[in-house]
């Protein structure tokens, strides 16, 4: 049996009285994988972070890396002997040293590290150019972050924790950052955790991203997994991703709505016949079509770029969300009616 | 193996507790908690036959005499400090930029330094004397010159030596105060006048407290004015029956009665300065206010009273001292001026030295293990600056005294008293004490502005506990080790009863010297050492005055 990258065995992770998570589980299979963590402020993800660095100690539970016991109730390797970076949220730059002083300032650390750095070429991946001789307080906060990222990986950990990596960056800056920071860690094969409230951020940077909610870690899996097949309703909440109506199950392949009327899909899990289940219709499973005999009411229309969302009312007062594309040829008012094409068919039919 | 692992358990987490960290602080701590702990013993073990006759006679005169130099203390320091500090803060005049930083100069000159200047001045055939002579020629001018002696002479010595206190809390409070409250006052509708009274003057009302509280403690510790002008107060009873009665127990009961005075006064400092920090959010939105144009003739009132404030408060002590020492130069080869200096620098060499490794290792300790015990147990330690240097030198004399003697009589050591008392070992173990908090709270302050995700980070490149405080810590607290000993200096110099009361045989400082010749009633010799007293004390003062006049 191969040794899991990291392992974390029942853990309870403490932030403060109210906020902890319990009797976490976490296995990184390979190196070089990225995980995310997304949850809700105040949950416990930076103390996730912070313990496994060592900078907080476990009351419960088990920490391995590499097979090599890092935490547990009683034993506790001091950070700076884990080789484990964790790059802050907040600035955590030495005041005393310029940018690049501060980027290089563990780069001794690990000669044995099968990756290399060329500082040059980290300062011009994250845009650090020209900040080389500037002292941390005189650049922003979203470049202390990238300096504090830089000075992460030029430790050349074998783990790598970002904290809330690209809160402080620019919004036109940040797609590009992540594109940059994923190219570069998977090149180099670092295994990263990444802690992040974004769940577009985690779609994209994660290999398996991990949802915390109400002090439990509620699903693991892959972003596509996540966002097609959440395993419960808190998950569909967090996301954000539609409401949940009442249905009805008529066979293997199609539900009743009372308003919208039967419809067809595939089951994520098996239902009997006649079981009364919540099914999650989300956006883009409904379909506009001005000639449908379906007709809803609209009672909110919200301008979102390259789409609309219309929020349309059943008789049996479901809100229903629906994505219209922007060019879409004509506009329609609030409390006018609005035509949803039948028969609806969704992909995946998500019931609780 | 669970079995043996949930045995070693408690053992381990007992361990983890009592470890180096804690085993200082707590020694430190208790070393500054001596004197306390041995006045707080002695009261409550039998009374001597003299207490008893102070409690009838003295001890009520001594009560009243100090209640009364503090109220006038009081109501002069806030007279002219919280008036300065308007002045400077809120106006624009002519050398108000010299204005706000020569007033601090007050803290060169020690009251009892100030006390030898008025006498020299206004006794018969003094300083003053001398200069109406030479003005408008001979006469017997002595009936007409006011005597600043007895009560009225430690008032007007200490007021003008204290007020600095004042000054500087309230003018950092109105420094402090944002723009954006008086706008929003404005905004709402209040006169430029209004918002004074109903915004600025509350807000720097805590300040002003701390201030006052400062002076209060300052003011009942004082031993060599009221020693001085021979008015009998807590502090010289506590003296004379050390020295006089050779009676220690009663010495530390009297102490007693002071030091729960001067420790209430010590939690409304704490309490006050507390509050002051609620408005001092110099982060962002913080605007500086505008200071209001004066020019002609409605400039001359701050301008006189500032003026005249600086000249009364450091002009002339300094003039009078360089006056007579000019005037007496034969004292100058019978005092030893090299040789104090000597001493001075010996020691506050040695006590920056202690203090600020301590300091910083009890800070460390601190910071490293986060612990909330270690905290508390600090806050206990630094309450040393509390205690007068009178009532610090007895008690650090009783209570070595006992301690020597239980020793021989249990264990048959021979006699250790002279390895604590009347040794340099021993001035700077009670400088210690007096200080600890100076040099504590010092390094606390900057370590503070050091985010603990810095030492964080440090760890995870790979740096040992060490390398972080060699290479982070280190670097970061140079510039406040530089100060904290600077203070510690002035603080040393200036010092007079503990230096008097436990210095070695024929070691002397400037304020022992001219305490001495003060005391044999050779003014004209004391002003020498007094001279560079407030020399030094104001070179220092020159070279902090910008950390004294932004955060103090």
């Amino acid at each position: 049996m191969s040794i899991n990258f990291l392992e974390i065995n029942n853990a309870t992770f403490v932030a403060s009285k109210k906020n902890k998570v319990l009797d976490l589980n976490l296995t990184i299979k390979n190196e070089g994988d990225i995980i995310c963590l997304l949850g809700p402020s105040g949950i416990g993800k930076t103390t996730i972070l912070r313990s496994i660095a060592g900078l907080q100690k476990i009351p419960k539970g088990k920490i391995f890396l590499k097979g090599k016991l890092l935490s547990s109730d009683i034993d506790h390797i001091e950070p700076e002997k884990r080789n484990v970076a964790l790059s802050f949220q907040d600035n955590s730059l030495f005041p005393h040293y310029t940018i690049l002083e501060n980027i290089n300032f563990g780069a001794k650390r690990n000669r044995n590290a099968n990756y290399n750095f060329d500082t040059d070429e980290l300062i011009k991946l994250l845009h650090l150019e020209g900040l080389a001789e500037k002292y941390p307080h005189q650049i922003s906060a979203g470049e202390a972050q990238r300096v504090s990222l830089a000075r992460s990986l030029m430790s050349k950990p074998d783990l790598l924790l970002l904290d809330e990596p690209f809160s402080n960056v620019d919004e036109s800056l940040k797609v590009e950052l992540q594109q940059n920071i994923k190219k570069i860690l998977k090149e180099k094969k670092i295994t990263t955790i990444i802690v992040t409230h974004d769940s577009y951020e985690a779609f994209y940077m994660a290999d398996y991203c991990g949802i915390l909610l109400s002090q439990t870690m509620k699903q693991f899996d892959t972003p596509y997994n996540i966002y097609h097949y959440p395993n419960s309703i808190e998950v569909v909440n967090f996301l954000n991703r539609g409401i949940l109506v009442d249905a009805k199950v008529l066979d293997e392949s199609s539900v009743e709505h009372k308003c919208l009327g039967v419809i067809k899909g595939n089951f994520v899990k098996k239902y009997k016949k006649g079981t009364a289940v919540k099914l999650l219709v989300q956006p883009d499973d409904l379909e506009h079509d001005d000639k449908s005999n379906l007709k809803l009411e609209i009672i909110d229309r919200k301008f979102r770029g390259t789409n609309f969302i219309y929020t349309l009312k059943t008789e049996n007062d479901d809100l229903i969300p629906v994505f219209v594309h922007s060019h879409h040829i004509h506009q329609h008012e609030i409390e006018e009616k609005f035509g949803v094409k039948t028969p609806i068919y969704i992909d995946h039919l998500v019931c609780f | 193996m669970t079995f043996l692992s949930s045995r070693l358990k408690p053992l381990q987490m007992f361990n983890r507790s009592i470890n180096f960290w804690y085993v200082s602080s707590f020694a430190v701590s208790l070393f500054v908690a001596i004197p306390i702990l041995t006045v707080f013993s002695s009261y409550f073990s039998s009374t001597s036959e003299y207490m008893e006759l102070l409690k009838t006679t003295f001890l009520k005169d001594y009560i009243i005499n100090s209640t009364i130099i503090l109220v006038g203390v009081l109501s002069l320091t806030f007279i002219f400090g919280v008036l300065s500090a308007y002045f400077v803060s809120f106006y624009n005049f002519w050398g108000v930029n010299f204005f706000k930083w020569s007033l601090i100069l007050s803290f060169a000159v020690p009251a009892y330094i100030y006390a030898y200047s008025l006498t020299a001045f206004f006794e018969n055939y003094g300083s003053l004397f001398s200069l109406l002579t030479w003005i408008f020629g001979e006469y017997n001018y002595n009936k007409h010159i006011p005597k600043f002696d007895g009560m009225f002479g430690a008032i007007i010595s200490m007021s003008f030596s204290l007020f600095g206190y004042v000054y500087v809390l309230t003018r950092a409070s109105f420094y402090h105060q944002s723009n954006n409250l008086i706008e929003v006052s404005k905004n709402l509708g209040l006169s430029a006048k209004e918002s004074f009274f109903k915004i600025i003057l509350p807000s720097a009302r805590p300040a002003i407290v701390a201030g006052l509280s400062l002076v209060a403690m300052e003011c009942l510790s004082d031993f060599g004015t009221v020693s001085f002008f021979s008015v009998s107060t807590l502090t010289t009873g506590i003296y004379n029956s050390w020295l006089a009665f050779d009676d220690l127990n009663t010495a530390n009961q009297l102490s007693f009665i002071l030091l729960i005075i001067i420790l209430s006064l010590f939690l409304v400092e704490n309490y006050s300065r507390g509050g002051a920090k609620y408005h001092q959010n110099t982060n962002t939105g913080f605007r500086k206010i505008p200071k209001i144009e004066l020019k002609g003739k409605k400039s001359l009132y701050p301008i006189f009273f500032c003026l005249l404030i600086f000249l009364l408060s450091f002009i002339f002590p300094l003039s009078q001292m360089i006056y007579w020492t000019a005037k007496f130069p034969k004292y100058f080869q019978d005092t030893n001026i090299l040789e104090l200096n000597l001493n001075t620098l010996l020691l506050v060499f040695l006590a920056s030295l202690v203090l600020i490794s301590l300091a910083f290792l009890i800070n460390f300790g601190n910071r490293i293990s986060k612990s909330k015990i270690l905290d508390n147990l600090s806050m206990f330690s630094i309450s040393g600056y509390a205690i007068p240097g009178v009532i610090l030198a007895v008690a650090f004399i009783s209570f070595f005294s006992w301690f020597s003697d239980t020793l021989t009589k249990n264990f048959g050591i021979i006699s250790i008293k002279n390895i604590f008392i009347g040794s340099i070992f021993g001035l700077i173990a009670a400088y210690f004490v007096r200080f600890y908090s100076l040099a504590f709270n010092g390094i606390k302050s900057s370590y503070l502005k050091i985010n603990q995700s810095i030492d964080d980070s440090s760890y995870l490149l790979g740096y040992s506990k060490f390398r972080t405080f060699r290479k982070i810590h280190f670097p970061n607290l140079k510039n406040s080790i530089y100060l904290i000993s600077i203070l510690i200096a002035i603080e040393i110099i200036k010092e007079l009863p503990i230096t008097l009361i436990l210095r070695p045989f024929n070691f002397d400082t400037f304020a022992t010297k001219a305490y001495a010749y003060a005391s044999q009633d050779l003014l004209e010799a004391a002003a020498l050492p007094s001279l560079f007293l407030i020399f030094w004390s104001a070179i220092l003062i020159f070279f902090t005055s910008k950390h004294i006049l932004s955060e103090k």
